[in-house]
């Protein structure tokens, strides 16, 4: 597969990643090793994608300070900054 | 105007007959592309490569389609969050860029697709367990493997081509566990033999998992998942994901809000009743596709050309035979229950347990699902029951010794709100009116 | 049961909290339900137990006791229904006169209510609009669950000796020489000399089976309900437009700004009010401006999701007080019903005094202006 050279950059807990113009930040995360998404609010049960389109609501993290976003949908945007 | 809500095959399969006979078609989409969930596929400025698509070539031919008629309007990264028929008309209510907008349209398909359906089993919700959709929406849409090492397992044909598309990308298939038995296949043989075509699609694909050297391992089932294994059949198989799925349950929330009957199909599936020209009890709106039935791109996209108008009646009988056999080959036994126990999650988003489920029968007196809902908080977090619903009504019947009314199931598809709309944009009102 | 001392038609929240009453005092008690443990108003309820949204009368008086019976029932049945008394803040959108007035006359009427000024609201409350600088904090509110709450008080009920049987609709109501004598329901005949009529928005259907008639209708209202977003809203909050809106008899629609957080983490919003049957389809418009309110109060709530929506019927009496006591044309048939919105909050009161009544102890209060007899003197 080809990949085109631009990327973009977000940060996932205060730490860098990368993504492809286009990938969900789930995918870019996943691209990176970086699985657990986030801890559930009521028991603190680490949590990933589980439906992987929108459905399941598991992988919601917090995109520039707005809560309950899913992951696996919304496209990286540069300096994107994602709350678990 | 024609509104079709959803750009998978029988959406995109409507918008085109629709334009090519003349009619003003807007197509609205949750996604950035087209293509729903069957036809995922990279963003073109990245590759061009659907190498892991089964005849992409259709799918490219509506895309081509939808972007050079002039009469199609394409609203994507659209959710529609609310609809209502008043007199003639149906208003749609969406979400768009962060402004909500309105759509008066005189006819609405609703084309709007089918989930990875999911059955909880002890160890469910630990990271890297996920759906067979989630592992191929990652590497069809976004390039990503979800993992090194993955065990695929559950039920339907669905397995084969998300364990082939896996394999092509460097992933080890660990195990292949399809709980069905193939001589079930014996039950769709008139199926078969009205689409040779698939016959041609399997071969395909077993071609391709002997070249992976994957073999599928019949009448199994993932008992238990822990963080780094699964336990089949005794046996502890280590894996980074275990994608796992039973079939697919379509989203019929469109259909409820907007008063369209509904139904409940041979297998427990709910289902949106519909007549030979894809028409719903509701005159004006029709729908096409999995919510009228589980049948995969082919069936979708005779019913999405019928919708529009086309008449394809022999097509349409002969994809749903093959269709409704399916169900026969591939059943799913409500003895899934016998894999959980009191402190598996049944409801995800707020953590409920079945330990919790039965307490509220036998201590606060629940006697249907609706109230052990109610008691419990099951299938009212965010994903608002589209995960769990059925499975906490088989539960509640099998501890109170009923079987789901039809009532319940048909209850458990339908929710006041088809899509997300924060507070704020709610409250400003609409941003524009089409 | 065979023959219990008490029937109780409705296992909502005020059929529960009569059930127990009348269980503590001795009696064998069977509650009767059509539909589900609250199936009724009570499951549409946001669990509201205030003392602030009453003007001095009998109604705050029945509040107050009430409000300190919820915390009994807790101590008696046990904390399983999310009782807290997180208490209210009232605010003044423009002019806070009228609200400060309002709050004198409470204070004389056995209320805690303080003035707040714009400081002090926003330690109560950080993210309230800055626009508002004047409100009152009341302390005594509490909220709970009201479906737990329910669910739990019937279960301390069944734990007690009585019997609670759903799926039970109340075909007759027999009577002799002006007296009750039976109840006849799909799942069973009673022979019984006491029945309570629990039964909230539908109690005009069940007085009427007994030959007799009460005037309750349905006050239509929506609640938003918030996606998850804990520790945002600390107490129940709303503005000053709701005293009013409670004690008008308009029928439009009137809507008021009410938010508060629950223990589960989403935030629920009301409220609406609609004289309007039993019409129970959604209203966009009336969400939008339930939802247009509430963020005027809360900014931080327009990046919230809207998880659901739903509707639930208030039953209310013409004069827009509860009817608790003995029916004045059947004897034995006592009602509890037409607590309108404040359901909850009065349910445990109405149970005693009822239950005072029913085995002859004094009742804690003068319950004359409860009483159906105010709709039925002079009636055949």
């Amino acid at each position: 597969m080809s990949r085109p050279i631009q990327s973009v950059e977000f940060t996932f807990n205060g730490e860098k990643f990368f993504a492809i113009p286009g990938q969900s930040i789930a995918a870019a995360l996943f691209q990176a090793n970086q699985h657990i998404l986030r801890k559930t609010r009521m028991e603190g049960e680490e949590r990933s994608i589980f439906c992987g389109i929108g459905i399941c609501w598991d992988c919601v993290v917090t995109v520039n300070g707005i809560i309950n976003q899913r992951s696996c949908l919304i496209e990286v945007q540069d300096g994107m900054v994602v709350k678990s | 105007m024609i509104a079709i809500i959803g750009a998978g095959p029988a959406g995109l399969a409507a918008a085109a007959t629709a334009a090519q006979r003349g009619e003003s078609v807007i197509l609205i989409d949750s996604a950035s592309q087209l293509g729903g969930q069957y036809w995922r596929h990279l963003p073109s400025n990245w590759s061009d490569d659907r190498s892991l698509h089964y005849n992409f070539d259709k799918a490219q031919k509506y895309f081509d389609l939808i972007l050079n008629y002039p009469n199609i309007t394409r609203y994507s990264n659209a959710h529609v969050w609310q609809a209502e028929k008043i007199d003639d008309k149906f208003h749609l209510y969406l979400i768009k860029d962060g402004i909500e907008e309105k759509i008066v349209a005189e006819k609405v398909i609703l084309a709007t697709g089918a989930y990875d359906r999911s059955l909880p089993f002890p160890g469910w919700t630990y990271p890297g367990v996920m759906t067979p959709g989630a592992a191929q929406g990652m590497l069809k849409s976004h390039g990503v493997l979800v993992g090194k090492k993955i065990v695929i397992a559950g039920t339907g044909p669905f397995l084969l081509p998300v364990a082939a598309g896996l394999a092509e990308c460097g992933a080890e298939i660990v195990g292949l566990f399809e709980a069905n038995s193939p001589l079930r296949w014996t039950l769709n043989l008139h199926g078969l033999l009205l689409n040779p075509g698939k016959i041609l699609e399997a071969i395909y694909y077993f071609k391709k998992l002997r070249k992976f050297g994957i073999r599928i391992q019949y009448g199994k089932v993932v008992e238990e998942a822990t963080r780094t294994s699964v336990i089949v059949d005794g046996k502890v198989i280590s894996c980074d994901v275990v994608a796992v799925g039973w079939g697919f349950v379509p989203d019929l929330s469109l259909a409820g809000i907007l008063g369209a009957k509904l139904k409940v199909d041979r297998d427990g599936t709910v289902l949106v009743r519909v007549d030979s020209n894809q028409e719903t009890s509701i005159p004006g709106l029709f729908a096409a596709g999995e919510s009228t039935g589980i049948g995969g791109s082919t069936l979708a996209l005779i019913e999405g050309e019928i919708a529009a108008g086309a008449k394809k009646t022999f097509a349409r009988w002969r994809a749903q035979v093959f269709a409704q056999g399916l169900q026969r080959v591939y059943p799913v036994s409500a003895k899934w229950q016998n894999n959980i126990q009191g402190q598996t999650i049944i409801c995800r988003c707020e953590e409920v347990t079945q330990e919790e489920i039965r307490a509220s029968i036998d201590e606060l007196g629940a006697e249907n699902g609706r109230t052990a809902k109610l008691f419990t908080r099951a299938g009212m977090g965010l994903c608002q029951g589209r995960v769990c619903s059925r499975n906490v009504s088989e539960i509640v019947a099998s501890h109170t010794r009923r079987k789901v009314a039809d009532s319940e199931l048909i209850a458990g598809a339908g929710r006041p709100m088809a899509g997300p709309i924060s507070l704020g944009e709610l409250g400003d009102g609409l941003g524009k009116k089409f | 049961m065979k023959n219990p001392d008490a029937i109780v038609i409705g296992a909502g929240i005020v059929g529960a909290s009569c059930a127990l009453a009348l269980t503590n005092a001795g009696l064998k008690v069977l509650v009767l339900d059509r539909g589900p443990v609250a199936g009724g108003t009570t499951g549409a309820g946001e669990g509201n137990i205030l003392v602030s949204d009453k003007d001095p009368g009998p109604e705050l008086v029945l509040a107050l006791r009430s409000r300190d019976l919820w915390f009994e029932m807790q101590a008696d049945v046990g904390d399983t229904f999310e009782l807290e008394a997180k208490g209210g803040v009232v605010v003044a959108r423009k002019d806070d006169t009228l609200l400060k007035e309002f709050a004198t006359k409470q204070r004389g009427a056995g209320v805690v209510a303080d003035e707040v000024d714009a400081q002090g609201l926003h330690e109560l409350e950080p993210h309230l609009t800055r626009e508002i600088n004047s409100g009152i904090h009341y302390p005594q509110d509490a909220q709970c669950q009201p479906m737990l709450a329910a669910a739990q008080i019937l279960r301390a009920v069944r734990a007690r000796g009585g019997e609670v049987v759903t799926g039970a609709s109340v075909t007759s109501i027999l009577t002799s020489a002006g007296r009750i004598t039976g109840v006849i329901s799909s799942r069973g005949k009673y022979s019984v000399p006491v029945v309570v009529n629990a039964t909230g928005t539908w109690a005009g259907e069940i007085a009427q089976l007994a030959g007799s008639h009460l005037p309750i209708a349905p006050r239509k209202g929506f609640i938003l309900v918030s996606a998850p977003a804990p520790h945002l809203i600390h107490h129940k909050v709303y503005d000053s437009d709701y005293v009013a809106n409670v004690a008008s008899g308009n029928a439009d629609l009137q809507t008021s700004t009410v938010v508060e957080g629950t223990r589960s983490g989403t935030i629920l919003i009301g409220a609406s009010r609609q004289i309007i049957g039993f019409d129970g389809s959604m209203n966009i418009d009336i969400l939008r401006r339930l939802a247009a309110q509430a963020t005027s109060l809360f900014p931080i709530l327009r990046d919230i999701q809207l998880l659901r929506a739903y509707r639930g019927f208030r039953p209310y009496a013409p004069d827009h007080l509860p009817v608790v006591g003995e029916d004045s044309i059947v004897a034995g048939l006592w009602h509890s019903a037409g607590h309108e919105g404040a359901g909850i909050g009065l349910a445990p009161g109405s149970a005693h005094l009822i239950a005072q009544q029913i085995t002859g102890k004094t009742p804690f209060m003068d319950p004359t202006p409860f009483s159906p007899r105010r709709f039925q003197e002079g009636a055949a």
